[in-house]
């Protein structure tokens, strides 16, 4: 298999000395009109949520696949005209070629993108036998409904039938057979079956590597993720020799686990003994020199140090099972981030700042209205003519005026960051969701610094009940400085998420706060989880008991996650007003602050 | 009394609202931005021969403006009555539109009006108004917008009689469209589609999807002869969004449409 793949892969660096002579004789590219999937792919995922497309259905940009075609001479030399790009889907995502160049001008290699993507909302398990019916009726629907895409079909199979005469078939249709098509040269206004029934009718070796087994689904979507950092290199003439990527991809996830282990064996006699979590003010501490130091995946020199506040104490969890409370079932593990470096405001995040602190100014938000005072900016004329028309005037105050004060609002909000393992995840090929999530947490502290509301931050994380770890970045009392930034900053994913145990602490701390109104803001990625039996039903139910408790006690809990399947069960847990999903993770930073302004004007 | 106002059914909400208002109990209205509820409510108060008191509310509203207020002219102070008094003494339909913008406190005053007792007590005058047997109240809200300080208290919430308002079915809008913009049925249909695809968007991605309000203005300024590309842009795209992204997928779809420069 090895031998295979670098066969291919010599394959295909020699087809690239030959590309510039036989690709514009074979294909005739624009290659100056090309389209990229990656520049376009925000606006097409909102067109095909619009167009009626599985809202929870990802795209992404396809493999190559390998069909057996007839060749002219020309392409047999080239190594064209065999493997291609095809658009196909399954469950989890519709498949896009990673570029288009078909067309003279940039316009129409555009328009077929959002062509594909529209024709993909509409057909349904694409197979071997009911390709031609299915894209044909797909086809129609459009055509019929939209006069640009009419018009657009129509020019596009025009050219392309002029151009390439393999692809003749398409003016007499009725004649073919689904299975001969599938091995023709292939239409690219169609969408094709998954590539496992195409290999299956192939049964080329190919086939192995592409058929994702269900134990290693997740492995394929790593591969899969992978192939197309590839593709993405290919565009820029970058050498593609990443064959093993998904050996060395595994191997990160062993050392997840040698990592997990080495905390479990966490010496507790060093703990430092501190009793209020709350209460604690960080610099005033001496660091524990036996406070061990943790590795770090990167294996570059990091100095900072978990710190723990105390040996921990005890909350009740909820068990549905048994209807009852498990008392003192929770360890809370306070802890800091020590030896963190003070840091600036990174410089991506100071566009996006400025521009949330502009909207803040139009708001207007802390200018506030007192009423009936004995002197101030405006005279009242309500309260004066109330005063004016009194029998007895003498009886009353002579509270005419209204002056508006520049004053904090009475408002607290506590924010929890689920920091667990799966925030490790990419929400691109570069970005890593907790990578988003900080950038998200120092935007938000930002505009809330500007408010003046008051704020804490903390994260969470959880090793079954004994160890839910929850980090302090910034308690209510903490100046927002180039400090928290650091702690910020140094946030790194750990273990899982115990989250009824986070939230019944944070109740506590802010349960302690004044202010009349109280918010309780939870950033996560997912449903709440641990090693232990902490999953499913047990997690959620737990967790929902904890965000009644929050209720009761006059605090407003408001989630926002990144999780895309993840409505169910929020809208079970926090009520359909009580949570905001974010599709486009990038943009959690801003839609943070706004939902937090929405939430509170 | 003959009906001039254009109002189209969604479903059964011109039946309840008829026996609500046979049975002096209050409304209580709630759908998206422009799908019809102050349309509904003209509409039936010409339909029941009751004038319609509104007010619309904001954070600043007091309870005196709802209620009266003392004014003063050269002979001195008078009481003028608010649009609810007004509303409770002669007979009417008030209706407080946004009523979730109102603060709680300000509210609080409609209570006495919506239960059994249907009377309004105004402290300043001393005075106890018992409603007129054809006053009526109503209220409606937009449930689209999440806030943590704003919302209406249970105990107003429980006083009424709730109908919830969405955009109407295809068929129904298309109708609408025809009669309230005059365009031809063809283009109406095309409006009505891009609308239901727009509204397919959710809050992640619009803050609120298009109104049939919009959809009339599109389909009047093609009425005036605008090129319908054009209308829609300036109608429907632009309000809907300040993003670039979510601008270009639905200037992409207007175009899918009606054809840049050519008629549909």
């Amino acid at each position: 298999m090895k031998m295979l793949h670098y066969w291919l892969e010599f394959e295909e660096s020699m087809g690239k000395v030959w590309d510039r002579y036989l690709n514009k004789k074979v294909h005739k590219f624009h290659e100056e009109q090309i389209v990229y999937f990656e520049d376009i792919s925000k606006s097409l995922h909102i067109f095909h949520r619009l167009i009626g497309g599985e809202k929870a259905k990802e795209l992404k940009i396809t493999d190559k696949r390998y069909v057996e075609t007839t060749r002219t001479l020309l392409e047999k030399l080239s190594f064209l005209g065999k493997e291609f790009y095809l658009t196909w889907q399954d469950e989890e995502a519709v498949y896009l070629p990673a570029s288009f160049a078909y067309f003279a001008t940039k316009e129409q290699n555009e328009m077929l993108y959002y062509w594909l993507v529209a024709l993909a909302a509409q057909v349904e398990n694409i197979n071997n036998r009911n390709l031609i019916e299915q894209n044909l009726q797909a086809l129609h629907y459009l055509t019929k409904r939209y006069s640009g895409f009419d018009l657009f079909y129509k020019e596009a199979t025009q050219y392309l039938i002029d151009k390439y005469e393999q692809l003749s078939f398409l003016k007499s249709l009725d004649a073919q057979s689904n299975q001969d098509l599938i091995n023709a040269y292939p239409n690219p206004l169609w969408i094709y079956p998954p590539s496992i029934t195409v290999n299956y009718a192939n049964n080329s070796e190919e086939a192995e590597q592409v058929e994702p087994t269900r134990e290693d689904s997740d492995k394929s979507e790593e591969l899969q993720m992978k192939k197309q950092t590839e593709q993405i290199d290919d565009k820029h003439e970058t050498d593609g020799f990443l064959a093993f990527l998904p050996e060395s991809l595994m191997s990160i996830f062993e050392q997840v686990n040698v990592d997990r282990c080495e905390d479990d064996s966490f010496d507790e006699d060093a703990l430092y003994h501190a009793e209020d979590l709350d209460e604690i003010t960080i610099g005033q501490k001496q660091a524990n020199l036996s406070a061990r130091i943790k590795m770090d995946l990167e294996l570059l020199p990091d100095t900072t140090v978990i710190y723990p506040l105390g040996k921990g104490h005890y909350l009740d969890e909820w068990d549905y099972k048994k209807n009852d409370y498990l008392v003192k079932y929770a360890r809370i593990l306070p802890q800091v981030t020590m030896n963190v470096l003070p840091i600036e405001l990174p410089k991506r995040l100071k566009k996006t700042v400025k521009h949330i602190q502009a909207e803040l100014d139009m708001l207007q938000l802390d200018r506030i209205k007192n009423d009936r005072l004995p002197y101030g900016d405006e005279l009242n004329m309500d309260s004066w003519i109330e005063y004016m028309s009194h029998q007895n005037k003498s009886m009353h105050h002579q509270n005419f005026y209204t002056t508006y004060e520049k004053k904090t609002r009475d408002m607290s909000t506590l924010i929890l960051a689920d920091i667990s393992l799966s925030t490790e995840g990419g929400i691109t090929q570069e970005v890593r969701i907790i990578d988003i999530i900080k950038d998200s947490l120092m935007v938000f502290s930002e505009a809330l610094e500007k408010l003046e509301d008051k704020f804490a931050i903390y994260t969470f994380s959880s090793l079954q009940n004994k160890k839910v770890y929850f980090n302090i970045i910034k308690n209510f009392k903490d100046r927002y400085d180039a400090l928290i930034r650091g702690r910020i900053d140094s946030i790194k994913p750990q273990y899982y998420t115990r989250m009824g145990a986070a939230i019944r602490e944070s109740i506590t701390i802010l349960d302690k706060q004044q202010s009349a109104n109280k918010l309780l803001l939870i950033i996560s990625d997912g449903k709440p989880n641990d090693e232990d039996r902490y999953d499913g039903r047990y997690g959620i139910e737990d967790t929902k008991k904890a965000l009644q408790e929050a209720k009761k006690k006059g605090i407003t809990p408001f989630c926002i996650t990144i999780d895309l399947d993840a409505k169910e069960y929020l809208n079970y847990l926090f009520g359909a007003n009580g949570y905001a999903i974010v599709r486009d993770g990038q943009k959690l930073p801003k839609v943070l602050t706004e939902v937090y302004i929405n939430l509170t004007k | 009394m003959m009906s001039h106002t254009y109002y189209l059914p969604q479903s059964n909400e011109v039946e309840l609202f008829q026996a609500a208002a046979g049975m002096n109990l209050p409304v209580l209205i709630k759908g998206p931005t422009g799908c019809g509820k102050t349309r509904f409510i003209e509409a039936m108060g010409e339909e029941l021969g009751r004038d319609v008191y509104t007010v619309v509310c904001h954070d600043d509203l007091s309870a005196a403006d709802l209620v009266g207020r003392h004014l003063i002219d050269e002979n001195g102070t008078y009481w003028q009555d608010g649009p609810l008094t007004k509303a409770v003494r002669n007979g009417g339909i008030c209706y407080i539109d946004e009523i979730i913008e109102a603060r709680k406190d300000t509210t609080v005053v409609l209570h006495s009006l919506a239960d059994y007792r249907r009377i309004l007590p105004i402290d300043r005058t001393g005075e106890v108004i018992e409603a007129h047997p054809d006053f009526m109240l109503v209220v409606s809200y937009n449930p689209g917008y999440q806030n943590v300080l704003k919302g209406m208290k249970p105990s107003t919430k429980q006083r009424f009689i709730s109908l919830s308002f969405d955009y109407p079915k295809p068929d129904i809008e298309k109708e609408v469209l025809i009669n309230e913009s005059g365009v031809d049925a063809q283009t109406a249909q095309k409006l009505v589609d891009i609308a239901s695809e727009i509204r397919q968007l959710d809050d992640t991605d619009i803050q609120e999807a298009v109104s049939t309000r919009l959809l009339i203005y599109a389909g009047k300024l093609i009425v005036k002869g605008f090129d319908p590309y054009q209308a829609c842009m300036h109608t429907i795209v632009e309000s809907l969004s300040d993003e670039d992204d979510v601008l270009s997928v639905l200037e992409k779809l207007i175009a899918l449409h009606f054809t840049k420069g050519k008629d549909a």
